[in-house]
């Protein structure tokens, strides 16, 4: 992309001076003319002034008062000459509107001159801040002509071997067969050509060297709202990519590790049930923590590689037929002790539950998570509403809870691995920040979308909406 | 005579449980020998990530006895061999390898 930050053209010295030759020139010519053609009577001074402005534009006052004294004297010589009569005051006014036009003319430049460079020094500044960002960018128009680019969109275009020709999308496309995704890169550029009004982020890797790249377009549009062209930027994230899958590697070997010793754990526990007649109120107090623990450390390492399978986009699931109203009731019956426990009433609302076709451990898994937040979330009192409801060709989980709520400016956070709404951190509610991710991506996974409503103080309602089966939305 | 099942497990503590598991649930429990001939048993429980329980299998030529995996990666991860005829992820219960193993006696 050879387009650049255009800057106005700078008018060098050389152009200057021959701007200034050719005004002397044009009024020694004038001069002549008037000689010549015995004309200074019909011509008179008028003749001579444009060239003396046009001097004094170009070189300043001193020079537009020295032209303009040039002028009256060659207006003087041909008067003379020609035995035209020049009173006192005839030659006052012309020397007054020569000097004021010298000096209007010179200031009308110097401004002019100074406003071209301030323009310049501004053109300069704003290339250099886009060519001082990581990000390639590029303005096209509507024909996705580059119209601006940035360094390092230039470099990035040569790494990337893109065509020196052609518009954006044209070149882009080019490059489809060296992406590890060739169909889907074609396809994803066809659908911005398709749609010019749509704005498109997408990620590329590059067929052997495994460089990654995130390219971002969104359309710019002009007074009237039509599209006039796009803004095209370009990341390189190989190395995002590369701490991504070290971090998951890590995350991944940490847990599997893990489980040897939790093996041990909760097997040798488990042995010690038989004993536990045998031990006193004390140790059996002990062993229960003990079992808590196991299975709070247990939930970790399961949620841990589950997001690792997620974010590895390896998350597999096992469909069948599932009856969402015995998924949603044995959630709530497990979930009810804890809820007692709280003081928190747990209800359970089905209304005519459809059936999905579905994972149906994963599906348990959602609720388990979304039903234990909110019971964990709801203070003594509260309340925690499990329902299930057919809604078109869709059915809808929603869990709704009296709660903390999640304050609106953390909402968007949400569903980001290890994220942890300040509510629950203020009053050290134990959490992972991990199920809000495991209930986006396996609801995702069955083509379905999960979305939160939360006011601080008044509660939070999660509803899961899933397609249901064919057979059972056609009747 | 009880039916005698084969232990494969790298870590020395979960090696112990499995045999007092094992032991519990009304089988022998028969560790490995280091080299030659495996013992004469009627079923394997490995952990199929380690690599001597795979050499151990090897051992068994053509005829190797029902396997169980017991391992710290999922069935995904594409560790178990041929002969497995279940497959548990650790933390497993006691409950689901006595399953395992009745499923493979009685069949």
């Amino acid at each position: 992309m050879r387009a650049v930050v255009p800057a106005p053209r700078q008018r060098t010295m050389t152009q200057r001076r021959l701007v200034q030759i050719a005004a002397l020139a044009g009024m020694l010519l004038t001069f002549a003319v008037m000689m010549l053609t015995n004309t200074a009577r019909d011509v008179g001074a008028i003749g001579l002034a444009p060239w003396v402005g046009l001097f004094g534009y170009e070189t300043g006052v001193v020079g537009g008062l020295a032209a303009a004294a040039l002028g009256i004297g060659l207006w003087l010589v041909a008067s003379n000459d020609q035995d035209v009569a020049v009173t006192p005051l005839t030659l006052a006014i012309r020397i007054v509107v020569f000097v004021l036009f010298a000096l209007a003319s010179s200031l009308v430049g110097r401004r002019m001159r100074e406003g071209e460079r301030t323009h310049r020094s501004q053109l300069t500044l704003q290339s250099a801040l886009i060519d001082s960002t990581l990000d390639g960018m590029c303005l096209t128009d509507a024909e996705g002509n580059v119209l601006i680019s940035n360094a390092p969109l230039r470099r990035l275009s040569l790494e990337l071997g893109l065509p020196a020709e052609g518009t954006v999308p044209e070149r882009l496309i080019a490059v489809a067969a060296r992406t590890t995704e060739p169909e889907r890169y074609r396809i994803r550029m066809r659908e911005l050509g398709q749609n010019p009004m749509a704005s498109s982020e997408d990620e590329f890797e590059l067929r052997g060297s495994g460089r990654v790249f995130r390219g971002y377009t969104a359309p710019i549009t002009d007074a009237d709202g039509r599209f006039g062209g796009r803004i095209w930027t370009l990341r390189e994230i190989t190395a995002d990519r590369e701490l991504d899958r070290l971090r998951d590697a890590f995350v991944a070997g940490v847990s599997h590790e893990l489980r040897t010793p939790l093996t041990s754990i909760s097997g040798f526990l488990e042995m010690l049930r038989d004993e536990e007649e045998s031990l006193g109120e004390a140790g059996r107090m002990y062993l229960d923590v003990i079992r808590r623990s196991t299975d709070r450390l247990q939930r970790l390492v399961e949620d841990l590689l589950l997001v690792a399978q997620i974010e590895a986009h390896r998350l597999e699931l096992v469909l069948d037929t599932v009856e969402l109203d015995d998924v949603a009731a044995a959630a709530v019956e497990a979930a009810l002790p804890t809820a007692h426990e709280r003081e928190v009433d747990l209800r359970l609302e089905l209304d005519g539950a459809p059936t999905v076709h579905a994972d149906a451990g994963r599906l348990a898994q959602v609720l388990d998570n979304l039903i234990s937040n909110a019971v964990k979330f709801t203070d003594a009192g509260g309340s925690v509403t499990v329902s299930v409801v057919k809604n078109g060709a869709f059915a809808q989980m929603t869990v709704a809870d009296t709660g903390v709520g999640i304050p609106r400016d953390e909402q968007s956070q949400l569903f980001s691995s290890f994220f942890r709404a300040s509510t629950a951190t203020r009053q050290a509610i134990p959490g992972t920040g991990l199920g809000l991710v495991i209930v986006r991506a396996i609801i995702e996974q069955h083509g379905g979308t999960v979305d939160l409503e939360s006011r601080e103080g008044k509660g939070t309602t999660v509803t899961v909406t899933l397609p249901v089966d064919s057979g059972e939305a056609a009747a | 005579m009880r039916p005698r099942v084969l232990i494969s497990e790298p870590n020395a503590e979960v090696r112990r449980l499995l045999e007092l598991t094992i032991e519990r649930l009304g089988y022998e429990p028969v560790q490995p020998t280091p080299c030659g001939p495996p013992p004469a048993v009627d079923a394997v429980v490995i952990e199929p990530a380690a690599a001597e329980s795979h050499s151990l299998l090897h051992r068994f030529g053509d005829d190797v006895p029902p396997v169980i995996c017991l391992s710290v990666y999922p069935r995904e991860a594409g560790l178990a061999p041929p002969e497995s005829v279940a497959y548990l992820v650790k933390p497993s219960s006691q409950t689901a390898l006595g399953v395992a193993l009745r499923d493979v006696f009685s069949s």
